[in-house]
């Protein structure tokens, strides 16, 4: 199912779910902490208000994935996310092949729950574990244990589901590059589909961000954050999995396609409070605001929304190559032509032989993409193109 | 008339509370309603008000109503209060028969208010003490004045308590001026001798003369003429600042006023020149006129070359303000087109370079400052140079000099170890050391300038947890064991790093350069080799490794727009660095690789 290059039309729901039983220490992420199940209640009747209204607003659509991400998607109880689902199903037309994603904490799921969700259309699931190391999860601030990651990851094994993810996260301060491998290694031990190794990049507003700056918290340095990817990539590679983005790797055919929709610099929309949508060369987002938007879709009201950009052919282009750029597979020149009216390699002619003098970038087979070494340096290259 | 005048300056630290006691002075005659009152209210600058130090205040005419039922007319004529400016402070002085002296009641009197003070003394001043913040915790007014007494002999019970922010004491200082201070002396009918102590620049007006009419008078209409180079104009106004400008058809002697005359450029309106009548000149020149000479120098460039011209404007307009700022075109290999300033010293240098960027948006890079070093060539002649580049070849080198300074530190005994260690190794020679109470101590050292702009300044601070103050005066040039070391990355020298420095401590300074290069230089796509050498001669080296990461690890439809402006961020933070061969310095890395005391 090959995506519809250029498509204006929204290919993609993002259902924003921003409850977690308690806020991770490296998030900044709109999410909220420790809500009452009647809250929940409350937001999934909300949502299904904003979905019939976006529908009738986005009449022209196409829809191949759904995702539910967070906060902790896994919250919402196996009736909440059915009706979500079945009110999708009703308003938008959704292709039959659909990828429909939820993201899942070790410490909010148990076989029933998995096995309603998997009913309920559910076709992938991403886990977020992060580490299977007691000591870092501590760190992290994640709610559950290296154990109950495990009980999960062995249920998970068991569905009949063609695709789950395991996130894993690298560079923690005091992590070693042993230690690193071995969390992978146990990931890959369950046979997920699908990893997203992610380098632990931390904001300032965030409580380990706050302890970096303060000094309480000392990061590994980029040395040791390139040693680790890179090892990280090549095991993975070793163990039959394939790369396919900077942080993400899955076997041949198992890639995430939403996030490929998102790569692909594709339109999409997204429901729930503090929610991001991309379309029509616009990009706005869903007030992050609990109460504002619960008291909008009660009434039947649009909520409010702040844009957050409104892109003319320079931008979606800007956008379309720093994206594109992030998949293994480059950018499809003829393509990206068809798609913008420009040839790259003409236009970024000067650009594209510095960054391949530099052994970043590589244009072949009409092709333009990361070198393996570039994927860490990718923002030198990305910058050279915002002009 | 004369005897209802009374003139005088304020000889005060940075600190210890000048513009709030102008502030007070200002309100409590009534010069200003509470409506127009505002903090530093004689402060010139902008840059002054906000860094909170104040170079040099406003004259400022005052009207008192003294307690013996006359009004006076009180002229408050401000001395900057900084090393760089001492020539400046003596012309302020000489405009004065007294000087009120305020003194910090829980810092004392440092170094630089004693240099002050004894060149008020030296003019015949009467000196009012004044012992101000009383009203703070840590005050100890007692000390202090005993401390006056010893010091500066004046009777420690004449000397005033005051608290300058509160009020206290301020009437009694004025009583004080009005009682002690004697009224100016000078004939109205002689030829006029007027003393400039000050002037700027005024974009309508022209050049605006601050004056001191020391004989004589001066109306509108009349002409002028400035006694040093003989130029003549025309006076198209006169009038007093009281604090607004305000016009007066005549100045007699012993009035301090302002005066205009279409004269263009504050350079033809020198800080202690004389003015006189065209047409019924004086004799001789108020005494003390000097032509000052930058001390210090440094490279200025614009960060984008095709900034040069904007950045000469901006020097033309600031210079027109300035008589004491020097420049001239220079280009370096690395940094294009530029000028190399010159400098009363290194808050002159501040000052200016804070200026161009502020008022006039430039972005400047500006080189280590260097002092100018004289040199003697082996076929007799002599050549002075402030830019290490313009060393000589070694061959032709017969000996070089560098200037010297008389140094004055004053300092609680206690760290007097700490100076002599700290100036012995700045290449110090001791002259004296005197105690001025039991606790207090004045060293005098004989010190090269090149040392004392190097850092010295922050390891007197550090070493005396900033009790110590400093003054120096220049003495002249003495013969030094100097080289040139050059700076190289990836092998090409840059020379706009090069500098001068005593053979002895080359090695020293080489390394510690190179290593703050290394620390200061972000990594590159490519490993960069740091390098110091004399001639060809490397003495030290340092690398920085090739960059390993700049990734967005994660990137979704959420944050995109976020992680785009990320990207542009950073691209506009290679606005701040300059591109040397393929390496990206940052810009102020030119000047920050000087403070190694940074670390």
């Amino acid at each position: 199912m090959p995506p519809i290059l250029g498509s204006t039309v929204p290919q993609c729901l993002y259902i924003h779910i921003p409850f977690c039983l308690k806020k991770c220490d490296y998030c900044d992420f709109y999410s909220i902490s420790g809500s009452s199940p009647e809250m929940l209640e409350r937001y999934s009747a909300a949502l299904l208000s904003e979905i019939d209204r976006q529908a009738a607003s986005f009449p022209a659509h196409h829809i191949r994935s759904i995702y539910f991400g967070g906060g902790t998607p896994s919250l919402l109880s196996v009736s909440q996310i059915t009706a979500i689902l079945e009110r999708i199903l009703l308003r938008f037309s959704v292709d039959s092949r659909a990828e429909i994603s939820l993201e899942a904490n070790p410490a909010t799921i148990d076989q029933n729950k998995l096995a309603g969700m998997v009913k309920a259309g559910v076709n992938r699931l991403s886990l977020g574990v992060q580490s299977f190391d007691d000591g870092e999860l501590r760190m992290l601030g994640r709610v559950h244990s290296s154990r109950q990651a495990r009980e999960t990851l062995r249920l998970i094994a068991d569905l009949p589901l063609k695709n789950y993810n395991v996130d894993l996260i690298y560079g923690l301060p005091g992590q070693s590059i042993n230690g690193w491998l071995n969390n992978l290694r146990q990931a890959v031990a369950f046979g997920p589909q699908h990893i997203s190794m992610y380098l632990l990049q931390l904001e300032p507003d965030t409580p380990m961000g706050q302890a970096v700056e303060d000094n309480r918290l000392l990061l590994l340095g980029e040395d040791s954050e390139a040693e680790m990817y890179y090892a990280g990539i090549d095991y993975l590679s070793a163990q039959g999995y394939r790369q396919y983005e900077i942080s993400n790797l899955s076997r041949p055919g198992a890639e995430c396609r939403h996030n490929m929709f998102y790569w692909q610099a594709e339109s999409y929309l997204g429901l729930g409070a503090g929610a991001v949508s991309f379309a029509q060369g616009r990009r706005w987002r869903n007030q992050p605001d609990m109460q504002a938007y619960l008291a909008a879709h009660q009434s039947k009201q649009d909520g409010l929304t702040e844009e957050l950009e409104r892109m003319d052919q320079p931008g979606l282009i800007a956008d379309a190559v720093i994206l594109g750029l992030r998949m293994t597979e480059g950018i499809d020149l003829a393509a990206f032509a068809g798609r913008f009216g420009l040839d790259l390699a003409d236009r970024y002619d000067e650009t594209i032989r510095r960054c391949q003098a530099e052994g970043l970038l590589e244009m072949k087979h009409g092709r333009l993409f990361l070198t393996r070494a570039g994927y860490f340096l990718s923002n030198q290259v990305m910058r050279r193109f915002l002009d | 008339m004369q005897d209802r005048i009374r003139n005088f300056s304020i000889i005060a630290h940075i600190d210890h509370g000048k513009s709030t006691l102008a502030d007070r002075l200002l309100e409590m005659t009534g010069a200003l309603s509470q409506r127009e009152m505002r903090e530093q209210f004689l402060d010139k600058m902008d840059l002054e008000r906000e860094k909170g130090i104040t170079i040099k205040l406003q004259p400022v005419r005052l009207k008192y109503q003294a307690r013996d039922g006359q009004e006076y007319i009180l002229n408050l004529i401000d001395t900057p209060g900084h090393v760089d400016f001492s020539y400046e402070v003596s012309r302020s002085l000489a405009a004065c028969e007294g000087a009120l002296l305020v003194v910090d009641a829980s810092q004392g009197i440092e170094a630089q208010t004693l240099a002050n003070v004894y060149m008020a003394m030296d003019l015949n001043l009467e000196i009012i003490g004044a012992v101000n913040k009383i009203d703070l915790p840590g005050a100890e007014p007692e000390v202090v004045m005993q401390e006056m007494e010893n010091v500066l002999g004046l009777d420690q019970t004449e000397v005033l308590p005051i608290s300058a922010k509160l009020g206290t004491g301020v009437v009694d200082l004025m009583e004080s001026i009005v009682q002690r201070i004697p009224p100016p002396k000078g004939d109205e009918e002689a030829p006029l001798q007027a003393l400039i102590f000050d002037s700027y620049f005024d974009s309508y007006k022209g050049a605006i003369s601050y004056i001191r009419v020391v004989a004589g008078q001066v109306r509108k209409g009349e002409v002028i003429r400035m006694m040093s180079n003989e130029k003549e104009y025309e006076v198209t106004e006169i009038g007093v600042v009281s604090p607004y400008m305000t016009e007066v058809p005549v100045l007699k002697a012993g009035e301090v006023g302002y005066l205009v005359a279409g004269i263009k450029n504050v350079k033809d309106t020198r800080v202690g020149d004389t003015i006189t009548g065209a047409g019924r000149p004086a004799d001789q020149p108020l005494p003390g006129y000097q032509e000052v000479k930058p001390m210090v120098y440094c490279g200025i460039y614009p960060l984008e070359n095709s900034d040069f011209e904007r950045l000469r404007d901006a020097l033309d307009k600031l210079k027109l303000n300035d008589a004491s700022l020097f420049y001239e075109p220079e280009t370096s290999d690395a940094l294009g087109f530029g000028f190399r300033c010159g400098f009363l010293g290194l808050l002159h240098l501040e000052i200016v370079r804070e200026r161009l960027e502020r008022e006039y948006d430039l972005s400047l890079l500006a080189t280590a400052p260097s002092v100018v070093y004289k040199f003697r060539l082996t076929d007799g002649s002599e050549m002075y140079i402030s830019n290490p580049t313009r060393w000589p070849a070694p061959q032709k080198i017969d000996q070089i000099m560098e200037p010297y300074v008389k140094a004055s530190i004053m300092v609680p005994h206690d760290y007097v170890g700490g100076i002599m260690e700290l100036c012995q190794e700045k290449r110090g020679i001791f002259v004296t050391m005197e105690y001025l109470t039991p606790h207090r101590v004045l060293m005098t050292y004989k010190l090269p300038l090149a040392e004392i702009l190097y850092d010295f300044f922050d390891a007197l601070k550090s070493r005396t947890r900033g009790y110590a103050s400093l003054d120096y005066e220049v003495t002249g040039f003495e013969v030094s064991d100097l080289v040139k070391v050059d700076i190289m990355l990836n092998g090409e020298v840059v020379d706009a790093l090069s500098f001068i420095v005593h053979e002895e401590k080359s090695y020293y300074r080489a390394r510690a350069i190179a290593e703050r290069l290394r620390k200061i230089i972000p990594r590159q796509m490519y490993e960069v080799i740091i390098q110091a050498a004399i001639g060809s001669k490397i003495i030290s080296r340092e690398n920085i490794k090739a960059m390993r990461k700049d990734v967005l690890a994660k990137c979704y439809g959420g944050d995109i727009t976020r992680k785009k402006k990320l990207l542009e961020k950073q691209k506009e933070g290679k606005k701040r660095m300059k591109q040397i061969g393929h390496i990206e310095v940052p810009k102020d890395a030119f000047l920050r690789v000087m403070n190694i005391e940074e670390d």
